[in-house]
């Protein structure tokens, strides 16, 4: 596969926590790779399938979801639901033939600047070897 | 003009055509479609009807009809998307479909011609099979001014004559596709011709569908736009949209721009199959739809077919090929229900 | 056995009585017999129920068009409406039910069991008899089914004839129910996983392979979704044109519509509409098959509902429509839910 491909990953980061983390990796100039582009949500728990599926369709190379972990939840239980969603879709994009590490999800709380560019890190490189996501891509 | 082509010959003929894109009947899944070929040693024994009938060619499902993008001088720039330039033989039609594209030419040939199926439509050479046994149970072609060997819309008409086929050549285009096989085409005798007409004599008798009196509908319909027979049948409509997408004849559209990337500003205007079925399709920008209820939708397209049709351009738009029929998930039948419209059952 | 007299019976008394505002059942079609779905309004109608092997469609369908029917006249006849269930449609019911789509009242289910043998899959009939027109299909004994064709009588065993959700039905007769015909006989399949399973032992690009053909066929003509009691959303999030428009919408409301796939039936957005009709379906799809049956490209649409339901059974311990007093699926969740692909 291309090695230079630089992936694109959306994230959906609950406001929260995850993407509070994320902002902890910045204020403590914590390097990870450039390739995401965040999207807040207020909860992870409102994040619906069709935006995940929206943002291959769009092109995006890997979609990461990621909220407060179990019982930490702003809204109590909102990352409950975003747990059973979520693993039904984990389940259905293999099963359609879309690379299985190309959708994650994660908990990543307000204090885990470190855990986020991990992750980050992690996800790029794992997308790296896998090319382009061409297969839910809409090209006109 | 009329030849005979031995079974034989005709992939010889067909590998002649190399300037052509060829279509032909292909099996997949159990049902037919017109798939590219790029030989065609026979047309199979068991080749019935084609799923989505001729009318894919020259309206096809999605249609790109022209390019915009930003153009800093202010505006739009507007690049027009013709088809591609390129001729296509369609093998192995039936009359029913070929009918079809030559009543959609009625509308689509205007006096303001729609130049994406115009040229779509010139470009079109369509090679028929003539109907030895009929391709279907539902087939009522006959009674709707159509025939198992119907050669409306067609350039050459083959008939299956055991061993050989029996070639009638109708138009221009169809010399022009068989001199340049002129070799494979012998004359006919008069047992030929005897064969060919025995064949459709016996067609005609096989049929066990039809519409009574079918071109005597128009002057029915047009007093039973409030009769509850519509109400009864439609209840059961699923609002699909597959007796329509189906339809040889039926051609309505929608017409979207699709958006590639809106800084820069890109995109593309195209045209895709709609159909009067789905509820929305009369809905007005003012949240008022005129068909808001499956009655008045089903009424919709069989009179359309059957009497607005009749009344503008003097033919029924329907081709009798009975794909609504088989089809319908709820077994709604066009054929029926005209058979039974005046007796005001309900 | 089911004695059709017996439901003709209670349709008519229903009716009689002014009880119901309609029954909805099979009556026979026009062509080869292949049974209908009708409403009947009037009691010497009710003569013309039928009940066999061609009775295919799900009429938990018609209750849901039926309540928005009514919702927009502007006197609503209050009455229940009767419908024939088999187990699955009788399933379906129990997910309106349990989403508060209807109100127990609004329907008389005249439930009707499968037994030990089911409905038939019209192609598998018609590859059996080469293309002749089959006249008459009836339930036969130690669930085979008669075929009539040309006057000959022939039998088919039901492996060969039935349409493959009976084949993989764990639910043959109705579990929610006001009136109950036939006997109550359990089938418990062998393996009612087996072509997800199958699906699943082919590699990702063999996977993906066989997706594309599939979808690449698809003419987005929404039968799936016009057939489904379970999609009855006025407004669908996959269908650019299903926009429930009033005259107090503004035009603002309008322009800003998210669309969310392009009409055009390019082989993305015919994948992103069917997996959003796949997830929009976890736990509440039932298996009635209609959405398959209807497709006129024959697209294994049943391939990528059966994969959600197994993963609800096996991650959840969920089955759609057996309660409708239990929570649905997505709207609750248990401390224990799986989360080992959660890094």
């Amino acid at each position: 596969m291309n090695k230079d491909h630089e992936p694109r990953i959306v994230a959906f980061l609950c406001k929260w926590c995850s993407s509070a983390g994320s902002d902890m990796a910045g204020v403590s100039r914590l390097e990870y790779p450039p390739n995401v582009i965040p999207i807040t949500v207020m909860c992870s728990g409102s994040v619906s399938p069709i935006y995940i599926l929206s943002a291959f369709n769009l092109g995006a190379d890997g979609v990461l979801v990621s909220g407060c972990h179990p019982g930490d939840c702003h809204y109590i239980k909102g990352n409950m639901y975003a747990r059973r969603r979520m693993a039904f879709l984990k389940e259905l994009l293999p099963y359609l033939g879309l690379e299985p590490e190309r959708f994650q999800m994660s908990w990543v709380s307000a204090a885990e600047g470190v855990k986020f560019t991990q992750i980050i890190k992690d996800f790029v490189a794992q997308l790296k070897p896998l090319g382009p996501q061409t297969y839910l891509r809409r090209s006109l | 003009m009329e030849k005979i082509l031995k079974k034989s010959d005709l992939g010889k003929w067909v590998g002649k055509l190399s300037a052509f894109d060829c279509y032909a009947p292909t099996k997949e899944n159990d049902h037919w479609e017109f798939n590219q070929v790029t030989y065609l040693d026979s047309l199979p024994e068991d080749y019935t009807q084609v799923n989505v009938p001729l009318k894919k060619v020259v309206l096809p499902n999605r249609e790109v009809l022209f390019n915009f993008e930003d153009n800093r001088n202010g505006g739009p720039h507007i690049q027009e998307v013709l088809p591609e330039e390129k001729e296509v033989v369609v093998f192995g039609v039936r009359g029913c479909d070929a009918r079809g594209v030559a009543l959609l030419s009625k509308i689509f040939s205007k006096s303001s011609p729609d130049i994406y199926f115009e040229r779509r439509k010139n470009q079109l050479y369509v090679v028929g099979l003539s109907c030895y046994p009929l391709p279907g149970d539902n087939c009522f072609c006959l009674s709707v001014g159509g025939g198992p060997f119907s050669t409306q819309g067609m350039d050459i008409l083959l008939s299956d004559i055991g061993g050989k086929y029996f070639v009638e050549v109708l138009t221009p285009k169809g010399e022009k596709l068989v001199e340049l096989g002129w070799e494979f085409f012998a004359e006919p005798n008069d047992q030929d011709r005897q064969d060919r007409l025995r064949r459709e004599k016996k067609a005609q008798e096989m049929f066990n569908l039809e519409i009574h009196e079918a071109e005597k509908k128009a002057g029915v319909l047009h007093h039973l736009f409030e009769d509850k027979i519509w109400k009864t049948e439609s209840f059961r409509c699923l609002k699909c949209g597959i007796c329509t997408y189906l339809c040889p004849t039926c051609h309505c559209f929608d017409i979207a721009d699709e958006l590639a990337s809106p800084v820069p500003f890109q995109g593309k205007r195209v045209r895709v199959w709609d159909t009067c079925q789905f509820p929305d399709f009369t809905m007005h920008s003012s949240g008022h739809n005129p068909r808001p209820d499956k009655s008045s939708r089903l009424r919709q397209r069989i009179m359309h077919k059957f009497l607005y049709f009749v009344e503008t351009y003097g033919e029924i738009m329907c081709t009798g090929c009975g794909r609504c029929v088989s089809k319908c998930p709820v077994g709604i039948d066009i054929v029926n229900i005209l058979n039974r419209v005046e007796s005001h059952e309900g | 056995m089911v004695k059709i007299s017996d439901v003709r019976q209670e349709a008519k008394r229903l009716l009689e009585k002014g009880k119901v505002r309609g029954v909805v059942g099979y009556v026979p079609g026009t062509r080869g017999g292949w049974a209908i779905p009708y409403l009947i309004q009037e009691a010497e109608r009710a003569e013309q129920l039928v009940w066999d092997p061609t009775c295919v469609h799900n009429l938990a369908l018609f209750v849901v068009e039926e309540k928005k029917e009514q919702a927009k006249q502007k006197e609503p006849d209050k009455r229940p409406l009767a419908v024939m269930v088999k187990g699955c449609d009788s399933r379906a019911i129990n997910v309106l039910l349990q989403e508060k789509f209807i109100n127990r009242e609004e329907v008389v289910l005249l439930g009707v069991s499968c037994e030990n043998s089911g409905v038939v899959d019209r192609r598998k009939i018609t590859h059996l008899l080469h293309g002749q027109q089959a006249g008459e299909i009836r339930f036969g004994d130690n669930g085979n089914i008669v075929v009539v064709v040309n006057g000959e009588r022939r039998i088919f065993d039901p492996q060969e004839v039935l349409a493959d959700r009976c084949l993989e039905c764990q639910y043959n007769f109705p579990v929610v129910f006001d009136y109950f015909y036939g006997e109550k006989i359990k089938k418990t399949p062998p393996a009612p996983y087996a072509q997800v399973e199958k699906l699943e032992s082919f590699s990702l690009e063999k996977r993906r392979q066989f997706w594309e053909e599939e979808m690449a066929r698809c003419l987005r003509c929404y039968a799936c979704r016009s057939v489904c009691p379970m999609c009855y959303c006025a407004e669908c999030v996959v269908d650019p044109i299903s926009f429930a428009v009033e005259p107090t919408t503004t035009a603002e409301e309008k322009a800003k519509k998210i669309k969310w796939i392009e009409k055009s039936p390019l082989l993305s957005e015919n994948f992103v509409y069917h997996l959003v009709r796949a997830i929009h379906l976890a736990g509440r799809c039932v298996d009635c098959g209609e959405c398959e049956r209807v497709c006129p490209e024959g697209i294994s649409i049943r391939l990528l509902n059966k994969k959600l339901e197994r993963e609800a059974l096996r991650l959840f311990n969920y089955v759609a429509g057996t309660d409708s007093q239990a929570p649905s699926l997505l709207s609750t969740f248990q401390e224990t839910d799986p989360e080992d692909f959660i890094w």
